[in-house]
């Protein structure tokens, strides 16, 4: 029962996953521009997703400021480029990790209470960040309504190429940039959810007292857990700020960031993080889709889907889904 | 030897006091019975002591160290172990991994974690429902996953809140049975409980505690006959 | 500290604080009954300053109808949002958390599509009084009166009537107040008849002063926040003192270091609250 697994076993488990990341990882060569724009735009989406998914779909504390991460290193990015004249490339190394410390900000004023509190308190800090942002005398340093500008993430390799070469390469480094960032953090996320680690943080979530009294130190694990979701969630927001210069409050506008990214959760399935990744790329083409049927309105009805799924199916259909579809590919496999 | 002392401790609620004064200690390898009618202060006192609550007054002392103000899940490292009155699992979480939680936070060898998990659940009679989601199991076999949450991380105490509540009497001597095995491999034992006759039978010295106040103490047909134990279970129905 | 300033905070103080209590009353009493934040109170505040304007510009309604009209609307949709929203999940406070903030959220989007971001004016009272020196719009002044006088009915209504005592007795805890023959669940429609009727006068009244913009509902929800839980949760008393620590801070931060320093001031006071003194002045056992 308990031989060592060949990596023939582990090829035919993950198979499945395998196929997926390797025609994603060819795609650049086949798809036009737009596509590959729309992708990245999808991985990032996909890395917000996850990492909401590995903190608040275990452990129950929802954290409903996930913007706040993504945009306070966007906005670290450039204030190291702008104020500091720290090169783009490196400016993203260095705000990710100090959004990941400065995003602790959310969790530790809570730790003593309950996670109701966090719930909250997370909520008031996009939004309090947007408003010192677009307020003098913050709005002059930080760009206020036009953004930070910064140099855009390998402009200057760029440059050195052929004109007709430049857009090709930027785009391509771009995707792969975020391609890697996203499968990165899927399986980090992935292992761990569902391993000792993960299953602590799911104590949390069911019982946070009865898994203090089961010997897991709940503070210590939020701690670890909020930070392993925000580390991928900081260097993500500064990688887009990189790639999509200016900066502005849209990188923490709960809106159009965390919204979405609860849909994706909620729907995908919260806690199993494979749902809310599916999710998270079904859920973009269905963004696509509802242009073509309700132009403009189709954020609203992105939160009323949000909203019927909390109601009637909190428990998400994705990965319900992608289990039938593991057990139909089994099958066939043998 | 004393494993534990709970040395003058009071415990309030606002303007309610739950525990007012209350002393006593626990030698090793010693089944220690609590009893009293509802409310007076039991599992208070349990959660006291297992760190739950902190007393308003008062210390804790586990081996000679204070642990009154130690986090819950410190004291399950030292070695204390409880159990609740209304039973508490983990429902969504597979019975595997309800005993693991413990086991990885106390071992850091996770192939240790692994082996005294299966001890456990073996032990317990668990380990045909390992992948089995907690919340489907059936009230015995609940109490045994508790148990086996206690056991795996190697206590030295072990404190149960009316484990007998809710059994069939083939299920009661089962379960005394594992506990009296259990102390023969020398674990030390505090219980709360309401079937005074099973708890008569395998206490060596019984407390009785109503409205938060020590009322009697010492063997169990000496504080069965104390008359106001008599007064407070009487004077209750 | 020059003497002008302290009139400045002093005043607008007292002007900020009536209004404020009388919408943090509303949030109080739903946090003491249904036991959660009510995130929606953001968007039902957005919609009853955009209706009335609808009323107003689109239908010619007068003004004193619009209001009515809109502060009942919102009254009443707080009370479906209770039953279908709120009422079924109350096991799993999370799913309320996410479904009660959506609806906030569904407002502010219908709005900023409808109606863009450019600021709408509601109709003030003109004119321009002057209360020791310090020039104060009279509209102020109709704040002042409104935010009074609600929050004195409230209190009112909660001491000495039997379903204002009811109101309490369920914050206190639903299974007692079954038993003493309370029906929970008519006092939870009242609770948020109430608070939604609240959002809409103090909306209504601050809005002609503020602007209304699609995501205003926030701020308004942020201080109601901030002052439940600096008085202490489930303590109306609570509430009352907080709300005057709370506008005097704010407006001592406004007047002394300016608008962007003051959105900090909820926020502040919550971080520092849980920190230091998680229970708030007055609240109880944790």
């Amino acid at each position: 029962m308990f031989r060592q697994k060949t990596v023939a076993d582990k090829v035919r488990e993950n198979l499945l996953g395998i196929i997926v990341l390797l025609i994603l990882a060819l795609l650049p060569m086949r798809a036009n521009d737009f596509l590959l724009d729309t992708l990245v735009r999808t991985y990032i989406f996909v890395i917000l997703a996850v990492t909401l998914d590995f903190f608040s779909g275990t452990t129950g504390y929802l954290n409903l400021g996930h913007s706040f991460i993504f945009g306070l290193s966007a906005y670290l990015t450039g204030i190291l480029y702008v104020y500091l004249k720290i090169p783009t490339e490196i400016a993203i190394l260095g705000a990710g990790l100090l959004g990941t410390f400065g995003s602790l900000a959310l969790l530790l004023p809570s730790l003593r209470v309950r996670g109701v509190y966090f719930a909250i308190l997370s909520l008031l800090y996009p939004i309090i960040f947007i408003g010192i942002v677009t307020t003098q005398p913050f709005s002059l340093y930080l760009g206020g309504e036009g953004g930070l500008r910064i140099k855009q993430l390998f402009l200057d390799i760029a440059r050195k190429l052929p004109p007709t070469e430049r857009l090709a390469f930027l785009h391509n480094a771009y995707y792969y940039l975020s391609f890697i960032l996203m499968v990165a953090s899927f399986i980090v996320l992935y292992k761990l959810a569902y391993n000792e680690f993960g299953f602590k943080l799911r104590s949390i979530g069911q019982d946070e007292e009865l898994s203090e009294a089961a010997g897991v130190n709940t503070t210590n694990m939020k701690i670890k857990g909020f930070l392993l979701s925000a580390v991928f969630a900081s260097y993500a927001g500064a990688l887009y700020a990189g790639m999509r210069p200016p900066i502005t409050v849209d990188f923490v506008n709960t809106g159009s960031i965390l919204l979405p990214t609860l849909t994706a959760m909620i729907v995908g399935g919260a806690g199993t993080i494979i749902g809310p990744a599916i999710a998270a790329f079904l859920l973009t083409l269905l963004y696509q889709y509802l242009w073509g049927l309700v132009g403009l309105w189709r954020t609203v009805a992105y939160m009323i889907i949000l909203l019927a799924f909390v109601l009637i199916r909190p428990q998400g259909i994705f990965f319900d889904i992608y289990l039938r579809i593991r057990r139909l590919v089994d099958k066939v496999i043998g | 030897m004393i494993m534990l002392k709970v040395e003058s401790v009071t415990k309030r609620f606002g303007g309610l006091v739950a525990l007012r004064n209350v002393s006593m200690s626990v030698n090793k390898n010693e089944i220690f019975g609590i009893i009293g009618p509802n409310g007076s202060g039991k599992t208070t006192l349990f959660n006291v002591i297992s760190g739950v609550l902190r007393p308003d007054e008062g210390k804790v002392i586990f081996e000679d160290k204070d642990i009154t103000h130690m986090r819950p899940s410190d004291r399950v490292k030292l070695g204390i172990a409880r159990t609740f009155q209304t039973i508490r699992v983990f429902p969504y979480m597979p019975v595997y991994w309800n005993v693991m939680v413990t086991a990885s936070s106390v071992y850091s060898d996770s192939r240790i974690a692994k082996a005294r998990v299966s001890w456990a659940l073996t032990i317990t009679g668990l380990l045909g429902e390992a992948g089995e989601l907690a919340g489907k199991l059936t009230p015995y076999k609940l109490k045994m996953l508790e148990f086996a949450r206690c056991l795996v991380a190697n206590p030295k105490l072990i404190m149960l809140d009316e484990p007998f509540a809710g059994l069939s009497p083939e299920e009661i001597e089962r379960l005394i049975g594992i506990i009296l095995k259990l102390r023969e491999n020398g674990l030390t034992f505090i219980i709360i409980e309401h079937k005074l006759k099973y708890l008569m039978r395998i206490a060596d010295r019984i407390m009785a505690l109503s409205l938060g106040e020590k009322m009697a103490e010492g063997k169990p047909d000496e504080v069965a006959r104390h008359p106001k134990v008599i007064e407070a279970y009487i004077g209750v129905t | 500290m020059e003497f002008t300033l302290i009139k400045f905070i002093f005043i607008f103080g007292v002007l900020h604080s009536f209004i404020y209590l009388s919408f943090a009353l509303g949030f109080s009493l739903v946090f003491g009954v249904a036991k959660i934040p009510y995130l929606s109170y953001a968007g039902l505040y957005t919609l009853s300053a955009y209706l009335m304007h609808l009323l107003l510009t689109k239908a010619g309604v007068p003004t004193i109808i619009s209001a009515i009209l809109s502060i009942g609307a919102v009254g009443g949709l707080s009370i479906v949002i209770g039953d279908y929203i709120v009422k079924p999940s109350m096991k799993n406070p999370l799913s309320i958390f996410i479904s009660t903030m959506t609806v906030s959220y569904i407002v502010e989007e219908v709005f900023r599509i409808k109606m863009g971001l450019t600021p709408v004016a509601l109709p003030a009272l003109r004119g321009v009084i002057t209360i020791a020196g310090v020039p104060v719009a009279q509209q102020w002044i109709a704040v002042l009166i409104i935010g009074a006088v609600s929050s004195f009915l409230v209190l009112i209504y909660l001491s000495k009537t039997a379903t204002g005592k009811s109101i309490r007795a369920v914050a206190e805890s639903w299974y007692e107040s079954m038993i003493i023959g309370i029906n929970p669940y008519k006092v939870f429609r009242v609770t948020m008849l109430i608070a939604g009727l609240l959002a809409g006068v103090a909306s209504i009244s601050l809005s002609p002063l503020k602007a209304v913009v699609p995501s205003m509902g926030w701020s308004p929800l942020f201080v109601s926040f901030a002052i439940v839980i600096l008085g202490g949760m489930g303590s109306i008393k609570g509430t009352v003192v907080a709300s005057f620590i709370y506008g005097f801070v704010e407006q001592f931060v406004t007047w002394k270091y300016g608008g962007a320093f003051a959105s900090i001031v909820p926020l502040a006071l919550i971080v520092l609250v849980l920190i230091f003194r998680p229970t708030g002045l007055f609240g109880e056992k944790e």
